[in-house]
């Protein structure tokens, strides 16, 4: 801490030296005080930037987010000089777009804040500042557009925030496991995106978004189990497209899951299921496996999952490695020592591209996990194995709630109209309304027609 | 945390569930793909299995069992003391019965067939003009293995008319179904391969005689409607001139059945038969581009589908065999009473007039004009 005094105009300066900026500092402060004359001070204090502050609270804690405290005699001022490091504004690395806008968020919560109101120019925008953690004091913001939002869903995310009592929050994902409705759940019940076009378009159609200071991911709320599907590439192609590959991302979601445990469960119980022009060559290629196919697999998914939290961890140029050993290893070498069939390695591979085409990285990992719930079923009882999987899934999600609505909106409870923005992407000026799970009191989207 | 016990108590289940022992391992498994049956003179059946073999290491391709027993279930169990895999059927494709056996009737192994559920409804049914076991257990060199051979040949001719589809499903209902026999197609072996023999054609479960290759097409005109097809008419006899054919292509006929019951008891049986189709080959005085000239073929065409149809009506109904169902059509249009009083088979069915009407079309004729 850095404590100036200038004794010629009673002036006593406090400040953090690596939480201010500078620059400003000099310019707003410590220039116009040493050019000043005792009799001009008075008036210099009275210059915008001097916020008058009584409270010796406000004071320590302006001291601390990086502001300058200015004393004059009796009173105390504090100047708005905080400059602490952050990075610029660049691209998202998790969420990225072939066309639209390819800026993110970053870890700062103003530039954040700024962001967002540059895409919504509305008077309706409010910011609700809440603070969390004893010991952090992250300033969570969260976001809502009155008039379109559904207020009883603002003071619930309020309140699950104000009674939150814990020393730190460093990010929003660790925010949303102790706001969401079940934490234990496999399950992501917020949305949380980099992008602030999606987070933009959360606000309009009615949802709330939360922005917590140093994350550069905000989220949005309530959530839909469907929303995860969806990119904003979708709505920067031509509807058409959109559809198209917003159909093919839940045929990943399909095949992700179900491809490997299917291959386990024919391989094992269901002969009878296999065309008989692929039983020989599946039959050729498991004759040399010494594994029943379950460990097969098992071996198989556990090696993909190594090889990409591998990839995940280690930096791009030692990366490139981990591909081509992978691709050696896992594709020729273990079929030609007889490890695995060359089939399961097509199942294997195919069910982890299908897992990333999944747009949310939260919700792609706990896809992945659950295959592997539904391979060991697929193990012990076969399809009967499978359906009693994806029925607890099933069982499972329609529970969930978020932020007290369904998770499974539109489909449970049903509304038709939703789909049209849910499992395809209709043409803009068909989707007429919000999703019905915001209950925004102004459902009207558009009202041109074609 | 209230779900713990829960948790527990599901995971021990499925430990313990999981020991049921009814895994079959694919690789493991032998899976019968035909099944051949045979009369022994004796009396017991002389039952051989085709198995392809997916083991890199085996030099043969398939695997072929061949046993003797009373029961076509027992002999699984003898055939399974011969082998290191499990025999399983539910890859069955083809079941294929020797002459002499379905004279005798094959409704016992059909019924076998269909009582186990691991076999599909789609297995086809054939008969072997000769022994269905000498033919299952020879390899033709210059063709994939036997099995699959008989398989794909019936398939592929299925579905150009010349031998009809003849399930298991088709079979049983044909079997039990009032005023229609079954039918099944017909192979032979002619040495280094295996032939279309014609359609067998039976009487309850007995083979009774069959179709000729050649007349298979006239068959599928009577039997229903289909899509393609190809037919060649020799039309010299009709119009007694030295040389005159044709070749039909792109076939597609539907078939209606009009059925009068008479007063004094003459039940009259009329097939509306409508093909259209293109000619590929045509030897012969017309000129087809000719709109008068092409009508006159067509009408010869027509009438040389119709003298043949006759001739098979009338073969047909010597042996008492309603394998086109006509029975079916006359049961439609009388009460269940009356059906059931009177004999279809063996009194009316010989009796009934079966008329033709028969147009053709020729949609085009080729390229050349």
């Amino acid at each position: 801490m850095t404590h100036r005094r200038y004794q010629d105009i009673r002036i006593d300066l406090v400040y953090f030296g690596h939480l201010v900026d500078q620059d400003k500092l000099h310019r707003d402060t410590i220039q116009p005080m040493l050019q000043a004359r005792s009799e001009d001070i008075q008036t210099l204090l009275e210059q915008s930037q001097y916020h008058l502050t009584t409270d010796s609270k406000d004071l320590i804690k302006g001291i601390l987010s990086g502001k300058a405290a200015v004393f004059h005699e009796n009173e105390s001022y504090l100047v708005d000089v905080a400059g602490p490091p952050s990075r610029s504004v660049g691209q998202s690395e998790t969420e990225t777009v072939i066309v639209g806008p390819h800026d993110a968020f970053n870890e700062d919560a103003g530039v954040n804040l700024a962001l967002l109101r540059k895409r919504i120019k509305s008077s309706h925008l409010k910011v609700v500042k809440l603070s969390v953690g004893e010991v952090t004091k992250t300033d969570v913001y969260l976001l809502y557009i009155k008039g379109l939002n559904h207020e009883p869903y603002v003071q619930e995310a309020v309140e699950r925030i104000r009674k939150l009592e814990t020393d730190s929050i460093f990010d929003t994902h660790m925010l949303i496991e102790y706001i969401d409705d079940s934490s234990t759940s496999i399950f992501p019940q917020f949305l949380t995106s980099e992008r602030p076009d999606a987070a933009a378009s959360k606000l309009v159609s009615g949802r709330i978004v939360g922005i917590v200071d140093g994350s550069p991911t905000v989220f949005s709320a309530p959530t839909s189990f469907f929303e995860f599907f969806s990119s904003s590439d979708d709505y920067y192609q031509r509807w058409i497209l959109g559809t198209a590959t917003r159909l093919l991302r839940y045929l990943a979601f399909a095949v992700t899951i179900s491809f490997t445990a299917l291959y386990v469960a024919v391989t094992t119980y269901h002969y009878e299921m296999i065309p008989e022009s692929l039983l020989l060559t599946l039959a050729e290629s498991r004759s040399r496996v010494p594994f029943p196919p379950v460990y097969e697999a098992l071996v198989m998914e556990v090696m993909i999952e190594l090889l990409r939290e591998a990839g995940a961890r280690l930096p791009t140029k030692i990366g490139q490695t981990i591909g081509i050993v992978g691709g050696i290893v896992i594709g020729q070498a273990a079929v030609q020592a007889g490890l695995t069939s060359n089939i399961l390695i097509i199942a294997v591979a195919s069910s982890a591209i299908s897992s990333f085409v999944i747009p949310s990285y939260v919700m792609s990992a706990s896809i992945r996990l659950i295959r592997f719930v539904l391979l060991i079923l697929a193990g012990w009882w076969g399809l009967f194995g499978m359906f009693v999987g994806m029925s607890g899934i099933v069982i499972h999600l329609s529970g969930l709630t978020s932020l007290g609505s369904s998770y499974l909106t539109p489909l449970a409870p049903l509304k038709p109209r939703d789909w049209l923005d849910v499992f395809v992407r209709a043409p803009l000026t068909a989707i007429r309304q919000r999703p019905s799970q915001n209950k925004s009191p102004n459902p009207i989207k558009s009202k041109n027609r074609k | 945390m209230r779900n713990v016990p829960r948790i527990l108590i599901l995971t021990l289940v499925a430990t313990l569930l999981a020991g049921c022992g009814d895994k079959r391992i694919l690789e493991d498994l032998g899976f019968t793909q035909t099944t051949s049956y045979d009369l022994l003179p004796t009396g017991e059946l002389d039952i051989t299995l085709s198995i392809p073999l997916a083991d890199p290491e085996a030099k043969s391709k398939r695997m072929i069992l061949r046993t003797t027993s009373v029961s076509s279930k027992e002999s699984r169990i003898k055939m399974a003391m011969q082998t290191h895999l499990n025999l399983v059927s539910g890859q069955l494709r083809n079941s294929i019965f020797g002459l002499t056996l379905s004279k005798e009737g094959i409704w016992n192994h059909i019924d076998t067939l269909i009582r186990d559920p691991s076999i599909s409804p789609q297995v086809k049914v054939t008969v072997i003009n000769g022994n269905a076991g000498e033919l299952l257990r020879k390899d033709y060199k210059q063709q994939p293995r036997t099995g699959k051979y008989i398989d794909k040949m019936l398939q592929k001719e299925a579905e150009g008319q010349n031998v009809p589809k003849v399930t298991l499903y088709h079979f049983a209902r044909d079997y039990y179904d009032d005023g229609i026999d079954p039918i099944a197609p017909v192979l032979k072996d002619i040495g280094d391969h295996i032939a279309i023999d014609g359609i067998g054609l039976f009487r309850d479960d007995r083979y009774m005689t069959k179709i000729e290759p050649k007349d298979a097409l006239i068959f599928a005109f009577l039997r229903g409607r289909f899509k393609q097809g190809e037919l060649s008419v020799d039309l010299s006899r009709e119009t007694h001139s030295d040389k005159q054919m044709a070749m039909l292509s792109g076939l597609m006929s539907t078939r209606k059945v009009k059925v009068n019951l008479g007063r004094n008891g003459q039940t009259t049986v009329t097939f509306a038969i409508r093909i259209t189709g293109s000619i590929l080959e045509y030897i012969g005085p017309y000129n087809l581009s000719d709109h008068s000239d092409k009508k006159k073929l067509e009408n010869q065409i027509a009438s040389h589908i119709i003298d043949k149809s006759e001739v098979m009506v009338r073969m047909m109904q010597k042996h008492k065999v309603d394998s086109l169902g006509i029975g079916t059509h006359v049961r439609n249009r009388m009460s269940y009473k009356a059906w059931k009083s009177m004999n279809w088979n063996d009194d009316v069915y010989p009796k009934v007039r079966v008329l033709f009407d028969v147009s053709v079309k020729i949609k085009d004729y080729g390229k050349f004009r």
